[in-house]
């Protein structure tokens, strides 16, 4: 339907019209001018050309439209005696009757149609006269005869159902009635022209002659015509038809044809362009001239598509244009692949050192295209071909290719790359765990970050998203790569950004006048490379949880990226909210306890204040961040949010807006409900509580640095390598996070160490290890009673974590798998993780491998887990039942009664 | 890039005539920068006209402009959909954020369904791109952009302007304020509904929608919507109207559509709605630009091949 719509509209639009109101286009008046010089009306029929009865010439003829009686009957003549008036009258100074005559059209369609009509049967009457003169009269009087015979009557066209049975020759005079039998009728008639077309042998061969000498003769109107009818021909979507004219014998003509659009004011010069300007560049020399025909004709029919026609086509001619062309690719493709001797030399050609800069580019683009184009092969010899092209060492040319000064076959490279990584990524991937393959995966990530001036910018950043994409990974290489990637990139990534930013963030009263540029000792980072960068890790935190959040953990990392808030480019700053969005999505516990104790929301709500009412994506992205924890329940972040930020870092003067008045809301009813459980059941800690619930929260959430001091051993190494990698860990910005630091730190001594406890997440039986965690809460309130049980636990674990740090971290990964899967049922949070991938056993081998590389540091981390898990868990449901110093241990404690009955079993 | 390079871009860009892939991530970096600073609802001043949805109908964008003035001279709000279906969505879209680069506070761009990774690679853009570049970098300059684009507009606090229409979860304009904008259009949630959602005369407050996203909505949500943000009307886009615009409900929402002859079949016209400095309303209708004045498709295939 569309396509008949189309049709009528652009298409044929005339000749719809033709075809819908032949009747009222052909009605006219006839008027004879008087001798009193005025315009009798002669009467009203409908107007004609055809053959007169007994001449061999052709004339106007108008019957009455009452009686059918003829009203006029005027021959055509050569003679320039025909006048068109308006846009509805012809007249003509009629010899015969020694008057002039003129029609009055109802249609302006019609009187056109007829006007045609009538210059073209002139025209041919000149050519005739021509042709007498030049070839003899033989062949006009033959042609006129056979014309005569079969114009005579259009009846002798259709057989009695309507059907037509056979062409005229193709004609300058006939060419119009030609026109009108391909533009009109229905589908059924146009198959049928379509194939009489197709039958005619003669016809395109003559169609071209016919077009050839218009244009000698500079013929405009004719060669309109003639572009309607290929335009049309073209339209009738016949495949035989399209083999016929895009044979290398017609479609430069037919091309030519359609460079004569009436409705285009200039002439439009596509041979000229095909001949003159496009280039096929054979930077192999292709034996076969069969595929050569093929690429050829292939280049001309998307010409055709895409330049000539794009306007015109209906959506199944359209279609039937893409087959050809792509089942052009799949053969040109198809039999230069088979041709091993062709495939050989390519690779020769590419890997020999002697051939000029020139040629190597030229055979580089040349594989970007013979790739691009292998996506018209079935997708099984597309897969296939595409392994035998890695077997031939496609990666190792992409490698050098990457390392090219030339763009342009850097970016082709990168193209291919990422056909094959689209086609089958474990190529790819196993190329790069391979040995020699390593290098490759290096030249990714550098190319990541090189500047390749205006040209790409996110080529790289792709093919490392496909590359290492968790979701679609299986099998031993996706945690090869993921282990190089982590090992030996990503801190220059993250470097990358930290050299970039500004060493300081600029304080509060600067920040609003001079915003000081990226940092001059930094290396010159293009922006958008920083974006990409950003963007690779945002990636990572969904991807990777576990591997990743060991590195940041261990690394610090998190607050590196997050000096992105100090550029001055505020799509870095938005990036740099993301980038933390996206962690505190992960809703996991070691790293939001991270955030919490490296005090790392302290850059976001500093740019926050910083940006002050203005409202723009920086706004909205850190209200969204702190919405996302308020209706996510995290309560750990609203307290941290609140305490450390709502009245020193005026985030108080934000409250007017209603998220932040919701965020501190629930901030309250949290304490609210902290001061209910006290009231109720806990009378004699009541005025503690009161003094210092809310400094209690904080010391849970900040002062694991005074539990490690008070716990045992275990602890020490943890809190020794955190001060060592960074001396000051809770003080990215400056003098405020001291404070808080210093605030927290005292209050922190009386918390007894619960760490250990999580080390037995290590071993035993699914339930147990967070009820001892749990436990550990109530310890907080009597520590010396609990103490030497956690003691206990903890040495336990303390082995075991030894242990597991022995182990080498390039293991296998299915072993360790099966050693800690148990692991995995521990904690609803690695459940909840686990989902997010394939294969249950790789997200605890990497689970583990924090553990490995951390030793008992992050076993307390896991532990941490567990305890604000639970609780996050726990919700506010059973707050209210138990009596506590904080909130937070009051949840902890009802979780520990909760699970209670589990411990006894 | 200076505004002199600009205002040879925008010139060449009038022409119908693409940018090289350079000039677009150049562009599109500006523009960057410009867009992260505008809010989720944009506000715009008056005297602005409203245009609906242009699908990459280039020529008809022109027509538009001649019946609607140039910018700057004109201030401007485009409700979206720049791209898919028409010949031209590179030209028009780039024509749109090069003259948003060079008159920020002229011209505002907010996003329609259509500015979707997602949907551009179904209807159109992304072959365009392909087609026109020979790689799809100008296509994923362009999405990236995309991200950046505003939601909605408040016209002098009293014309509430979006690409689709309201959103259950939205019930004041303040809870629009605490979207991250910066996202593929998602398929549920506030942001999709906004891009996504239509007025229905046949239902009573929320309606499933037929599109597969966003919801169909009644009189009833429009009118206390507009009462409880205080605004006289919504100005939305996003489905063909025959007569150019329409409103619905009682002159509490109107459509505004822009495309002519959309996808150069549908025989409609188009219309853009003049707002004066007072807020009152002018419809100027056009039709879709006469054949001649388009020229002959820019793109240009590429000048040698190998296969």
């Amino acid at each position: 339907m569309a396509e008949q719509e189309r049709r009528d509209a652009e298409a044929g639009g005339d000749a719809a019209a033709v075809a819908s109101h032949a009747s009222s286009m052909q009605r006219v008046k006839v008027y004879r001018l008087t001798d009193g010089g005025k315009w009798d009306d002669q009467g009203t029929g409908h107007v004609s050309i055809d053959y007169i009865e007994g001449s061999k010439e052709l004339g106007l003829t108008v019957l009455d439209e009452e009686d059918n009686e003829t009203l006029l009957m005027h021959n055509i003549t050569s003679d320039d005696i025909y006048r068109k008036q308006e846009e509805t009258i012809i007249s003509w100074r009629d010899r015969e009757a020694a008057t002039d005559l003129a029609l009055s059209f109802q249609e302006a369609a019609g009187c056109s149609y007829i006007w045609e009509h009538i210059c073209e049967i002139q025209r041919n009457l000149q050519f005739s006269n021509l042709g007498a003169l030049e070839v003899g009269p033989r062949q006009s009087s033959e042609s006129l005869e056979a014309s005569r015979i079969m114009h005579s009557n259009d009846d002798s066209f259709r057989s009695a159902n309507g059907e037509f049975r056979e062409l005229p020759p193709v004609e300058l005079s006939n060419l119009p009635f030609i026109l009108k039998t391909v533009l009109e009728g229905g589908i059924t008639d146009q198959i049928h022209v379509a194939e009489l077309i197709t039958q005619d042998r003669d016809f395109f061969p003559k169609l071209v002659d016919i077009f050839r000498m218009c244009e000698d003769l500079e013929n405009i109107d004719d060669l309109h015509m003639i572009f309607k009818l290929v335009k049309g021909i073209i339209l009738l979507n016949s495949p035989s038809i399209f083999d016929k004219i895009f044979s290398d014998e017609f479609i430069l003509d037919i091309i030519g044809a359609l460079e004569y659009d009436p409705e285009v004011p200039r002439v439009q010069k596509h041979r000229a362009f095909l001949k003159d300007h496009v280039v096929f560049k054979e930077a192999i020399h292709i034996e076969n001239v069969s595929v050569v025909s093929k690429i050829h004709q292939t280049y001309r029919i998307g010409y055709l598509k895409d330049v000539i026609l794009p306007r015109i086509l209906d959506d199944a001619t359209l279609a039937s244009l893409n087959t050809m062309i792509h089942s052009n690719n799949a053969s040109v493709i198809s039999l230069l692949k088979d041709d091993a001797l062709f495939i050989r030399q390519l690779f020769a050609r590419m890997r020999s050192s002697d051939i000029s800069m020139e040629s190597k580019r030229e055979l580089v683009l040349f594989l970007h295209e013979f790739c691009t184009l292998s996506k018209s092969l079935p997708l099984v010899q597309q897969l296939r071909l595409f392994r035998d092209l890695s077997g031939e060492g496609v990666f190792e040319i992409i490698s050098e290719v990457l390392q090219s000064q030339d763009r342009k076959i850097v970016s082709a490279g990168t193209d291919i790359l990422i056909l094959f990584l689209n086609q089958d990524p474990n190529l790819l991937r196993s190329y790069i765990v391979q040995q020699e393959g390593n290098s490759l995966l290096g030249l990714l990530v550098k190319g990541m970050v090189t500047d390749f001036g205006e040209e790409m910018h996110c080529q790289f950043l792709e093919i490392l998203r496909i590359l290492m994409d968790s979701f679609t990974m299986s099998g031993a290489h996706r945690d090869i790569i993921i282990e190089i990637f982590y090992e030996r990139h990503l801190d220059y990534l993250v470097d990358v950004i930290a050299s970039s930013c500004p060493l300081r963030s600029l304080s509060r009263s600067t920040s609003n006048s001079v915003r000081v540029g990226g940092n001059a000792e930094g290396h010159r980072i293009k922006p958008e490379i920083l974006l990409n960068v950003c963007e690779l890790l945002c990636f990572c935190v969904v991807h990777h949880p576990y591997r990743i959040k060991c590195n940041f953990l261990i690394n610090n990392a998190i607050e590196k990226i997050l000096t992105l808030t100090r550029r001055r480019e505020k799509f870095l700053v938005v990036a740099a909210v993301r980038f933390m969005r996206t962690i505190i999505s992960r809703n996991d516990e070691h790293l939001i306890r991270h955030v919490v104790k490296f005090n790392l929301l302290k850059p976001i709500i500093d740019v926050f204040v910083d940006n002050g009412e203005r409202y723009n994506m920086l706004h909205s992205g850190v209200l969204e961040l702190l919405e996302y924890i308020r209706k996510e329940n995290i309560k750990a972040l609203i307290l941290y949010v609140i305490e450390t930020f709502w009245e020193q870092d005026e985030l108080a003067k934000f409250e007017h807006f209603g998220s932040i008045q919701a965020f501190k809301l629930k901030y309250n009813q949290y304490m609210e409900s902290v001061e209910q459980r006290l009231n109720a059941s806990v009378p004699d800690m009541r005025k503690k509580a009161e003094q210092r619930g809310l400094e209690k929260e904080e010391e849970d959430y900040f002062n694991e640095d005074s539990d490690e001091e008070d716990s045992g051993s275990g602890r020490r190494p943890k809190h020794a390598q955190n001060q060592h990698s960074k001396p000051k860990p809770k003080v990215p910005n400056g003098s405020e996070a001291d404070d808080t630091d210093g605030a927290s730190r005292p209050k922190s001594a009386g918390l007894v160490d619960y760490d250990d406890d999580d080390d037995e997440d290590f071993n035993p039986p699914p339930k147990e290890p967070s009820r001892p965690a749990e436990d550990d809460v109530p310890l907080n309130i009597s520590p010396v009673k609990r103490k030497p049980v956690n003691a206990v636990d903890g040495k336990h674990a303390d082995g075991e974590g030894r242990r597991r740090q022995k182990i080498e971290t390039r293991i296998s990964c299915a072993k360790i798998a099966a050693v800690t899967s148990t692991a995995i049922k521990h904690t609803d949070l690695q459940n909840k993780h686990a989902s997010h991938l394939p294969t249950s056993a790789t997200p605890s081998t990497e689970a583990n491998g924090v553990f490995r590389e951390r030793g008992t540091n992050s076993e307390e981390h896991q532990h941490s887990v567990e305890n604000t898990e639970t609780s996050r868990q726990a919700g506010s449901d059973c707050i209210k039942d138990v009596g506590s110093m904080s909130p937070e241990k009051a949840v902890n404690t009802t979780n520990t009664s909760d699970s209670e009955p589990y411990s006894v079993r | 890039m200076g505004t002199s390079d600009l205002d040879r871009q925008i010139e060449q860009l009038k022409r119908c005539e693409p940018l090289t892939e350079a000039e677009v991530k150049a562009l599109c970096l500006k523009a960057m920068e410009i867009l992260v600073e505008e809010s989720n609802v944009q506000r715009v001043d008056a005297p602005v006209t409203i245009c609906g949805d242009i699908h990459g109908q280039f020529y008809d964008m022109k027509e538009l402009f001649k019946v609607g003035g140039d910018c700057p001279k004109t201030n401007y709000l485009f409700l979206g959909d720049f791209v898919d279906r028409g010949f031209y969505s590179v030209e028009t879209f780039l024509l749109l954020l090069a003259l948003k680069v060079r008159y920020p506070d002229r011209i505002t761009l907010i996003r329609g369904n259509h500015e979707s990774r997602q949907i551009t690679q179904v209807y159109g853009f992304y072959d365009e791109c392909l087609r026109k570049y020979g790689s799809v970098n100008v296509w994923r300059y362009c999405t990236d952009i995309f991200d950046y684009l505003s939601l909605s507009a408040l016209i002098e606090n009293k014309i509430f302007s979006v690409h689709g229409g309201l959103s259950p979860a939205i019930t004041t304009l303040d809870q629009i304020r605490v979207i991250d904008r910066k996202q593929e259009v998602p398929h549920d949630g506030a942001m999709c509904d906004l891009l996504w959602s239509d007025p229905e005369d046949a239902v009573d407050g929320w309606g499933l929608s037929p599109r597969g996203a966003g919801f169909l909505f009644g009189g009833n949500v429009v009118s206390s919507f507009n009462h409880s943000n205080n605004i006289d009307y919504i100005c939305r886009a996003h489905q063909l109207v025959m007569e150019g615009y329409k409103w619905m409900f009682n002159n509490k929402i109107v459509t505004v559509w822009s495309a002519p002859n959309y996808c150069y079949r549908c025989g409609n016209v188009a219309a853009i709605l003049e707002l004066d400095e007072n807020l009152n309303k002018q419809f100027r209708v056009f039709e879709a630009a006469p054949h001649e004045s388009r020229g002959v498709p820019a793109k240009r295939p590429a000048p040698d091949y190998f296969l």
